[in-house]
């Protein structure tokens, strides 16, 4: 077993120590001294350069793991091959589209889809993707025209830093079907059922689209206590968050004096 | 920045195109609501690039295209659909779409996409 440096989270705290990674498991040295074997890791969270590593039946032990990116790869790619989950041999193509724009080289790739407590791995020859199943933000069972064939394919629609990427995944539709089945019932949640009117959901469109209050306000024609009462709308029904609360001011004696003074020498 | 010609069946959209390439400093030289309106638009304008929605009455947005491409070999056309709609991709691009936007989209990618077409 090879070991390299690693740092890990251990009372609180991150500490340097050295890890080794075999064929079927790994090793966290002191202060940890654990060894996983992969077969009993039932989740892979990533977060930046470090990872969260959940094994056991009950998920009883959690490693936290900070390394360089060619560390965490090699370890990424053993977990998501043996650990405990939903795995399946599939094409997939991630990103396909990017915040509505159609990425015109991207590619299908050859590899496997592990299914995990919190989110879904795609791994390839060169690529890890990890849609964490809290961004996914729509599935659909559809079709893709794909070597000049009509092919079912799952459409997974997830937000990954503030942008919607849209992804795909190709496999037999057996296989299609159960992963699809799997996506809907563990997204269930964030399913909308509300009745949403069309003036909310014109709001909801321009700020998907990325504009702010004064534009939708000029866009819509509305005031800005009416698009206060949207917004509150969209809170209640949680299909928004504040960003951040705008203020409204007017001037003090004092800041009228000031603009009144500033009138007679100007403002430098 | 360029000269862009707007073309959308829907005022919405239409309003939401104009301000996000406003934002990013283009000039919104016209806007068309079909796509026999779109090509004679062209013709009149001659804008740097034309953002065309595929789905329109009358004359739809793949034979807008085609029509303008004809007339300009070298015009340069965004393509801009419904999700569900992806599938007219090849048939865009095989007419001549320089790129393609996906509804519903997001402000920084469309200007980024707008950018690149403009600088090809």
């Amino acid at each position: 077993m090879k070991s390299v440096p690693v740092k890990v989270e251990h009372e609180g705290r991150w500490v340097a120590t050295t890890m080794g990674i075999g064929e079927d498991r790994f090793r966290i040295d002191a202060p940890l001294n654990r060894e996983i074997p992969y077969k009993s890791v039932v989740d892979l969270e990533e977060k930046k350069n470090q990872i969260v590593v959940t094994a056991g039946a009950n998920g009883e032990t959690v490693c936290r793991i900070a390394s360089v990116e060619k560390v965490l790869t090699v370890l990424k790619k053993f977990i998501i091959t043996q650990a405990s989950a939903y795995r399946l041999n599939a094409f997939f193509m991630s990103p396909a589209i990017r915040g509505g724009v159609l990425i015109q080289d991207a590619k299908w790739e050859k590899g496997a889809i592990a299914v995990m407590k919190t989110g879904i791995w795609f791994v390839s020859q060169e690529n890890q993707v990890c849609i964490p199943l809290e961004d996914v933000a729509g599935i659909e069972l559809t079709s893709r025209e794909i070597q000049e064939k009509d092919l079912n394919v799952v459409k997974i629609d997830h937000l990954t830093e503030n942008e919607v990427v849209t992804s795909f995944v190709l496999c037999p539709m057996t296989t299609l079907q159960v992963l699809y089945n799997f996506l809907k019932e563990a997204t269930h949640d964030s399913e909308v059922h509300e009745e949403i009117d069309p003036l909310t959901g014109q709001v909801a469109m321009l700020v998907y689209s990325g504009m702010d209050s004064s534009a939708i306000e000029n866009m819509l024609k509305l005031s800005h206590k009416d698009l206060d009462a949207i917004y509150e709308r969209l809170l209640e029904m949680g299909l928004a968050e504040v960003l951040y609360v705008r203020k409204e001011v007017q001037l003090t004696a004092k800041g009228v004096r000031y603009i009144s003074d500033s009138v007679k020498s100007p403002i430098a | 920045m360029g000269r862009i010609l707007i073309v959308d069946d829907t005022m919405f959209m239409r309003t939401l195109l104009k301000n996000i390439l406003f934002s990013g400093g283009h000039d919104i030289v016209g806007e068309a609501a079909d796509g026999a309106e779109a090509v004679a638009r062209y013709q009149e304008l001659k804008p740097d690039l034309v953002t065309m929605d595929v789905v329109m009455p009358k004359v739809n947005g793949i034979e807008a295209l085609k029509a303008i491409k004809a007339a300009d070999p070298s015009a340069k056309v965004i393509m801009c659909t419904a999700v569900g709609q992806e599938q007219m991709v090849k048939l865009a691009v095989k007419s001549g779409a320089r790129g393609y936007i996906v509804k519903p989209f997001q402000a920084p990618k469309v200007l980024e996409e707008v950018k690149n077409v403009l600088s090809a």
